[in-house]
Formats: structure tokens, C-alpha cells, sequence
């Protein structure tokens, strides 16, 4: 493990893509500490004569958003927000995506055929569509919204997950495991499973940055983190309005969302180059 | 005595895509292992001897016919059942390279039986582990290394190490030496002689190699595309062959003595295509005395009269025999 | 060929009636109680009683399956809680604008792709070759709404030559369907790119050099021709790839297509609506693919069909 970490030290575009993920987690732990006030306070003196948004000064350092609450701290927050919901929704889709791929590509047959017939049954759905009609059927809270981008995510993973089991199942040690008397159980778990992390990791990386985007995006039209809990989606949602007035608004958060995107895209491109040569590129 | 493993009239064909009837693996197999015979079975490739082995182990189902090991027959097992009895009958595979997990360390390699089988405490276990791998002449440090530190020979010693940690009754073994070299063969073959003493085995033997066959089976029984076309005491096979394949095969193992060299019989021809057996006995197409009626019928499985009148019986399939004439 | 194409028509039929399953169950099994939400929050009882019997609420799960199938092959998608009129009817008269940019925008991702990633293949391992490919890795990276709203801002609110969104001028077209464009584009000119390496470094070109054709000739009539074969069948792809961002790029351009239809529908929390454009769109992936699939082995004849 700790010589992954040196390998992909060693190439220029992981480390800078690392600092940045660093950086902002980083933030979103210790946001109550640095953040310079309370994300959802609305100051008296946070909106202009005209009631609109101030632009970045000594008091506030990127300026106030539409309701005269703080940007600087709504960003520091919406970090939080928008890697908790990545990290959680990825993680579930991981979970389902990993369970499913290996029992279809293990049992094959009828059930891993079924299995797949369904992944291409989901992918026919536009993924944005889909986590927005679900969205919209069920009531708002963070919880559901990153298990609407679980619901949508774990496809694409289960069926490498699909693949690869397939391939490493055909190996002979798998047979020999079998002749010892191993439940499937057992082979799944502590032969399969063992094989597949390297693949896991790769897509457990790029995920993230799948699920962020579409909290963003989701967020931005309305239907995912609702205010006032901050998400970078959200503020630029919130702050259409003063666009072109009051630019930064809008910008920053979507800044801050590609570089976290970017870097994790960055990130799950070099572990895939480091551990698997053989898939370079993107499918 | 009660054979420890009976099959009878197994058969095993595998679908191809496309094609309406398959390929015929095993053909109509039927014997018996003695509790500590060892029994060799021998073939070229295409024979079907690697799938017989794992048809007798259950680890492919068959399409027809019938195991009986240890008395309980095997086909009709459930799957948990058939589970919990691996633990008394294990396989030594070819390549021990691909038959070893490489993530696991030696260590968890050999103790995996013990553990799926819930044999023993952990501290059982642990002794029984370095118990076996010390007498499959590895040492001790080699326990906590992985499959690929090491050398053909060894990593086989590790195979066997861990088919024999549950003290299994039958051990079906596919080609254990074939991927090694030469010299070391004779000491993986002597290894598993020792362990057949020591742990009182039963083994099924598969090698396409009669000579390594001769040194360490009490019976063979040789076969052609998915059948079995003789089959008699290792003695009687060696010294007294009957069928045209088995007499070719005996012909061409290398003699050191001179006096001892024998005459070569050639065959013409490759083993042809399971998918496209020949009619009538499968063998007629490259079989130096063949008939004409070779081409017509299957000869059945015959028994004949032995030299030596306590071993075992021994069979031939084959017309030459079947008007009860001896060549 | 036919038993592929038959094969494959066969596999999109069962694969739409699986994608009307689901739209079906988001749309009428999954809500707390559908017949609630179509009465309004003032009804009585009575009214929801009603409305659940006229809806078949009460009936087993396929037979009301069977009668949404039904429907729908009839054309009729269920209508609006909200504005109470029918779905289709709304879907009808907003698709057009719709169709209409994603129809431009392919084609204008399909120029900037495959000049770019010719450039870049002429050019390769130098400076516009890497600046290339990390524009496109961007592309991929950034969502399209930020990009969407940068391209706004600064070609319509900073320079004032388009107009800020809206319909019915070619100005008010020019800035989605190239912001759509060059987004899109960084997908062609990655697979441009690599098939033109592989083109190029075949014995045939080496042969078209080698009787003194100009690199102009040799790239573009020569390379070109058979490199441009894996593009085709991605066309049918990226009906799907916009089908995926057409609510947000229309909300931001305010385009008055189905995209901006389902995005108002969002605002009210109007499912029918928002899943009969999800139905719409999964149809048209559906089909996409199917189009792919079909025209690659009649493009390539290098491409061996799945027996």
C-alpha cells in the first residue's frame, strides 16, 4: 500500500490532484474552526442598500450571497456537504455494485445473466433523469439524496466487478479451492474479492467524482441538498439570479467543484494506470 | 473388499454452441480403486483422463452414470454434503503455479482445508501445518513466503501439503509432475510413495507418461477418447499388453537397458477430434492390425485370462480378443 | 446479418419494455399514494376514493401494468397533477426545440471533434497534442451547467454578442448549441485521435506515401476515410449522452425543449411529467443504441457480429 502511495507520488498530475483532495478535506473536517462565521447566519449589514449581495471585502471575504449570509464560510461548509454525500453515496455504490457484480459473474448462469440484463436495463435511463425523478418522489434530506446517487452509480461498477470475476474465476486456483471443499461463500469473499480490490479502488476513486457532480448538478436544479444546509450546487442554485451581477457567486462553488472532480478523475486515472497497465484510457 | 471409490457407466459430454451433439469427453467409464491401490490412468491428451479424474471427484458433474466413494454414492449428494466429504478425498492439479492462490501466503495456503473444515483448534491447526510442510521436505520459514518465491518442485511439495492435511482417504492427482523437470519428478513421485505409506492412501494417478506411471501405480488402466480400451495390474499391462494402443504406448517409453529395447510402434496420425470419434472402435484409423470389422463395431469390454491367476482381472477392449483368440 | 439485426431489435424491445416497467413503478408504485397527490391537498375522501378506483389502484400490480403499457403505445402518457392536461400533448409541443439543438450540437461536436482530434493525431506527443487531451479530460471533468454558465456569462452578459437565453432568433441558438458542442467535442476527438494512430500506421498508408502522395491526400482522403469509421456508431451514443444533460443545459439557456419542461416540472414536484421526459429519454437511448449497434457492422466491415 505504502509503496502505491510512492508510486503515484512520483507522477505530477496524481500529486497535485491529491493535495487538492487534501486541501479540501481538509476543510470540510475542520470547517467549524476555520470557517470565519456561521454558515447560515444572515447579517444585517450582509446586503446592500438594494438588498443585494456584497462583493468581497475585508469584512467578508468572498463577499455575501442573496441572503446576506457569508460565502466564504457557505463554500467551507458546502465541502463538507458535497464530499460527505460523495464519499457516502459512493460508498454505497460500491457496496451494491461490488455484491452483485461478483455473485452474477460467479453463479453466472441464469442469475448473472438476469443480473446483467438489469445493468442494461438501468443504463438505458439517463443517469441525471433518473436520480431526479427519484428525487423527486421521495421527500428531501441529505440521506436520501446521496441514496439516489447510489441507486443510479452501483451499475457501472458491477458490471467490471462482472467482468473481472468472470475472468478470475476461470483461473485454476479457483477450481483447486472449490476441490478443497470451500463454500461459495468462501471463494467470493476471501479469494474472489481479494482479487478484485485493485479494480475496486480504481472505480471506488472515479466514482467520487461521478457522485459529486451529480450531487451538484441535482443540487443546482432544486432537487438535491436544499438550503439552507450549503452544498456548492445549491449556493449557485440560490444565486442564479445575481449571476451577472454578482458573478463570484456562481463561480466560485463551480470551481470548487471541478477542481474536486478533476482531481479525483486525476487521482482514479493513475491508480489505474499503476495498477492495471493493461486499461489505459478511458472506456 | 469394498472398493473406497466405484464408478459406473460415466459419461460426460460437454455442449458445443452451434453444434447439435457435443463432445464426448468420457465415454461409458466404469472401475473400482481398492482402499490403498493405486490405480494409473494413462492417455495422451484429448483422452479425457483429466476429466475423468474430476468427474470422480464430483467437481464436474456428470451427464450420466454413477460414483460411489467410501461406500456413499457420490452423485447423489447434495451440494453441502458433497462439501463436508471433500475433506476425505483431495485433488493435486497439474500447475502448481495456477493452482495456488498467489495472494496467500504458504502458511494459509495449507491451513485452508483444516479451517474449512473447522478440523481443530487454532493452535491444532497451526501445528498440523507445520507438521505437514515439514514433511513434504520443506522447512518451516517457508510458511510465512508466497506461492511465487518459489520453484516449480516446491510449490508442487506445497500442493500436495495441503491435499493431504485433512488426511484424506483418496487423492486423485492430474499430471502432478508433468510441469516439472526431469530430475525433480523423481523426487515429487517419491515424496508421494512416502506419504502413501505414511498416510495410508488411495490415489488415482493420470500422466500421460507410462514411464512415470510404471514407477508407482498397482493398476492401470489406459484409454483412448474417452474410453477405457484396457485395464489390468501394472505388471500384467507392463509385461503383458493386449491392446494395439497400449502395446504402441509401452513401445515407445525409453529403455536405458539395450537388451531390454523394445521394438517402436509407430502410430500414424494424430488422436482425431472428440467432436468426430470413428466409427466402431475408436482406435481403427491408426491401429496397425486393424480388421475390417473394427470399422463396423465397438468392441466390448472383455475379460481376459491373467498370467498370474491372484491379480486382479484384466480387460481389453478389443476385436482381436473377441473370438476368445490369442495374438 | 439479419438474424444479428432481428437479434437486436428483439433485445430493444424487451429492453423499452423493462424501461416502462420502471417508469411505471417510480411513477405509480413507489409514491406514497398517487391518487392523493392527483386530488390535491384539498380533496375529500370521497374524491380520492374515486380517483384511486379510476386509476385502478386497487387492482393487482399487472393488470395495472398491462393497462399503463397500453396507454402509453396509445400515445397517451398519463397526465400533469398539476396543470391537468396530458402529458404527451406537452411532450409533443416542446420536443421540437429539443430535437433541433441536439440535432446541431452533434453536428457541431462532431466537427470541433474530428478536426481536433485529427490535429491532434498529426501533431501527437507535441504541445497541441497534450493541450488537447487535457481540454478534453476537463470537459469531462467540469459539469456542464458551470460550463454552461461561464459560456453565458461571458459571451452574452460580458461581451453582449448573444443574447442571455431564450428562443426564436439564430442568436439565441448559437450559444447553447456550441456550448453543447465543444463539450461534446472532447469525446470525438479522443477516439478521432486514437483511431487516427492506428490508421496512420498502417502499411497502406505507408504505401500512399510512398508513391508520393501529399500529406494532405495522404491524411485526408486516405487516413480519414477509414479512420472515421468508430465515430458513426458513436453518433447513436450520444444521443444518450445529451439525452443525460438536456434538463440542465435548457434550464440554463432557458430552451424552451423538454428539458426545460422537466426542469419547471421539478419546481412543482410534477412526476408524471418529469417521468414521462425520463421515459422519452430512456426511448431515445434505447433507440440511439440500437442505432449504433446496427450501423457499425454495415460501416466496418472489419467488425465481426456476435454469433
Amino acid at each position: 500500500m505504502s509503496n502505491l502511495v510512492r508510486r503515484l507520488l512520483k507522477r505530477k498530475l496524481a500529486t497535485f490532484a491529491i493535495i487538492i483532495i487534501l486541501l479540501i478535506t481538509g476543510a470540510a473536517i475542520f470547517a467549524p474552526w476555520i470557517s470565519p462565521y456561521n454558515p447560515d447566519e444572515q447579517f444585517m449589514n450582509g446586503l446592500s442598500l438594494q438588498g443585494s449581495p456584497l462583493p468581497p471585502s475585508h469584512h467578508y471575504l468572498l463577499g455575501t450571497d442573496l441572503l446576506g449570509r457569508d460565502l466564504f464560510s457557505r463554500l467551507i461548509f458546502g465541502a463538507r456537504t458535497s464530499l460527505l454525500i460523495g464519499i457516502l453515496a459512493n460508498g454505497v455504490a460500491v457496496f451494491i455494485g461490488t455484491l452483485l457484480g461478483l455473485i452474477a459473474g460467479f453463479m453466472r448462469g441464469r442469475v448473472g445473466s438476469a443480473v446483467m440484463r438489469f445493468t442494461d436495463l438501468m443504463m438505458a435511463f439517463p443517469a441525471l433523469l433518473l436520480a431526479i425523478a427519484l428525487a423527486s418522489i421521495f421527500s428531501p434530506s441529505l440521506f436520501i439524496v446521496a441514496l439516489v446517487i447510489a441507486m443510479v452509480n452501483w451499475v457501472q461498477i458491477a458490471r467490471v466487478v462482472y467482468t473481472q470475476t468472470i475472468s478470475i474465476s476461470e483461473r485454476e486456483f479457483i477450481e483447486a479451492t472449490r476441490s478443497l471443499g470451500a463454500s461459495t461463500q468462501r471463494i467470493l469473499f476471501k479469494h474472489l474479492l481479494p482479487h478484485l480490490l485493485p479494480t475496486i479502488l480504481v472505480w471506488a476513486t472515479l466514482g467520487i467524482a461521478t457522485t459529486v457532480l451529480l450531487e451538484a448538478t441535482l443540487s443546482f436544479l432544486g432537487v438535491g441538498v436544499r438550503p439552507p444546509t450549503p452544498s456548492w450546487g445549491n449556493i449557485i442554485f440560490e444565486n442564479q439570479a445575481y449571476f451577472s451581477t454578482a458573478p463570484w457567486l456562481v463561480f466560485l462553488p463551480g470551481i470548487a467543484i471541478i477542481a474536486l472532480a478533476l482531481s479525483f478523475n486525476l487521482l482514479g486515472d493513475a491508480l489505474r494506470d499503476e495498477l492495471d497497465p493493461t486499461q489505459r484510457g478511458r472506456s | 473388499m469394498t472398493p473406497l471409490l466405484s464408478v459406473r457407466d460415466l459419461v460426460k459430454t460437454f455442449d458445443v454452441k452451434g453444434k447439435g451433439d457435443g463432445v464426448r469427453a468420457v465415454s461409458h467409464v466404469s472401475l473400482d480403486v481398492a482402499p490403498g491401490q493405486t490405480l494409473g490412468i494413462v492417455g495422451e491428451s484429448g483422452s479425457g483422463k483429466s476429466t475423468l479424474g474430476r468427474l470422480m471427484l464430483r467437481l464436474l458433474e456428470p451427464t450420466s452414470g454413477n460414483i460411489a466413494f467410501d461406500g456413499i454414492s457420490l452423485t447423489d449428494l447434495n451440494v453441502k454434503d458433497l462439501r463436508r466429504k471433500r475433506r476425505d478425498m483431495q485433488m493435486i492439479f497439474q500447475d502448481p503455479l495456477a493452482s495456488l492462490d498467489p495472494r496467500m501466503s504458504v502458511r494459509n495456503l495449507i491451513g485452508e482445508p483444516l479451517i474449512i473444515h473447522g478440523l481443530g483448534t487454532k493452535q491444532e491447526q497451526s501445528d498440523k501445518v507445520k507438521d505437514m510442510i515439514e514433511r513434504v521436505g520443506l522447512s518451516k520459514d517457508a510458511l510465512d513466503r508466497f506461492p511465487h518465491e518459489f520453484s516449480g518442485g516446491q510449490r508442487q511439495r506445497i500442493s500436495i501439503a495441503r491435499a493431504m492435511i485433512t488426511l484424506p482417504k483418496l487423492i486423485v492427482a492430474d499430471e502432478p509432475v508433468s510441469s516439472l523437470d526431469v530430475s525433480i519428478q523423481s523426487q515429487i513421485l517419491n515424496l508421494m510413495l512416502d506419504l502413501r505409506r505414511d498416510l495410508n492412501l488411495t490415489y488415482v494417478f493420470i500422466s500421460h507418461d507410462l514411464a512415470v506411471v510404471q514407477h508407482i501405480a498397482d493398476t492401470v488402466a489406459v484409454m483412448y477418447l474417452g474410453e477405457i480400451v484396457e485395464m489390468a495390474s501394472a505388471t500384467e499391462i507392463f509385461t503383458n499388453p493386449k491392446h494395439p494402443y497400449t502395446r504402441a504406448l509401452i513401445s515407445a517409453i525409453p529403455q536405458v537397458d539395450v537388451s531390454q529395447r523394445r521394438e517402436r510402434i509407430v502410430l500414424g496420425g494424430d488422436i482425431p477430434s472428440p467432436q468426430q470419434p470413428p466409427t466402431g472402435c475408436h482406435f481403427h484409423p491408426r491401429c496397425p492390425v486393424a480388421m475390417p470389422i473394427c470399422s463396423q463395431i465397438t468392441p466390448a469390454s472383455l475379460t481376459l485370462q491373467t498370467l498370474d491367476k491372484s491379480a486382479d482381472a484384466h480387460t481389453v477392449s478389443c476385436h482381436l480378443y473377441t473370438e476368445g483368440s490369442e495374438s | 446479418m439479419s438474424r444479428y439485426v432481428v437479434r437486436r431489435l428483439l433485445q430493444s424491445v424487451i429492453i423499452l419494455l423493462g424501461v416502462t416497467f420502471i417508469t411505471f413503478f417510480l411513477l405509480y408504485i413507489l409514491p406514497a399514494d398517487p391518487a392523493q397527490q392527483i386530488a390535491g391537498k384539498s380533496a375529500t375522501p370521497e374524491t380520492i376514493a374515486n380517483i384511486r378506483a379510476q386509476l385502478g389502484l386497487d387492482q393487482p400490480l399487472l393488470t395495472q401494468y398491462w393497462h399503463y403499457l397500453v396507454n402509453l403505445l396509445h400515445g397517451n402518457f398519463g397526465r400533469s397533477y398539476i396543470q391537468r392536461t396530458d402529458v404527451s400533448s406537452l411532450i409533443t409541443s416542446r420536443i421540437g426545440p429539443t430535437l433541433y439543438l441536439m440535432i446541431f450540437a452533434i453536428l457541431i461536436e462532431l466537427v470541433i471533434g474530428i478536426s481536433v482530434g485529427i490535429i491532434a493525431s498529426v501533431k501527437r506527443g507535441k504541445a497541441t497534442d497534450n493541450a488537447i487531451m487535457l481540454f478534453s479530460f476537463v470537459g469531462v471533468s467540469a459539469p456542464q451547467f458551470i460550463l454552461s454558465i461561464l459560456m453565458l456569462y461571458v459571451f452574452a452578459v460580458k461581451l453582449r454578442w448573444f443574447p442571455i437565453g431564450g428562443y426564436g432568433t439564430p442568436q439565441h441558438f448559437v450559444l447553447p448549441a456550441f456550448t453543447l458542442g465543444i463539450l461534446g467535442s472532447g469525446w470525438y476527438g479522443r477516439v478521432m485521435r486514437s483511431s487516427m494512430l492506428d490508421v496512420l500506421r498502417q502499411d497502406y498508408i505507408r504505401t500512399a506515401r510512398a508513391k508520393g502522395a501529399n500529406e494532405f491526400r495522404v491524411v485526408f482522403v486516405h487516413a480519414l476515410r477509414n479512420a472515421i469509421l468508430p465515430i458513426v456508431a458513436m453518433i447513436g451514443l450520444d444521443i444518450g449522452v445529451f439525452m443525460g444533460g438536456v434538463v440542465v443545459v435548457e434550464s440554463v439557456f432557458a430552451w424552451p425543449g423538454i428539458g426545460q419542461l422537466a426542469w419547471q416540472a421539478i419546481q412543482r414536484v410534477d412526476i408524471p411529467i418529469i417521468m414521462g421526459v425520463t421515459l422519452v429519454s430512456a426511448i431515445a437511448i434505447v433507440l440511439g443504441n440500437l442505432l449504433a449497434d446496427l450501423i457499425s457492422p454495415l460501416v466496418d466491415p472489419r467488425i465481426k457480429l456476435k454469433r
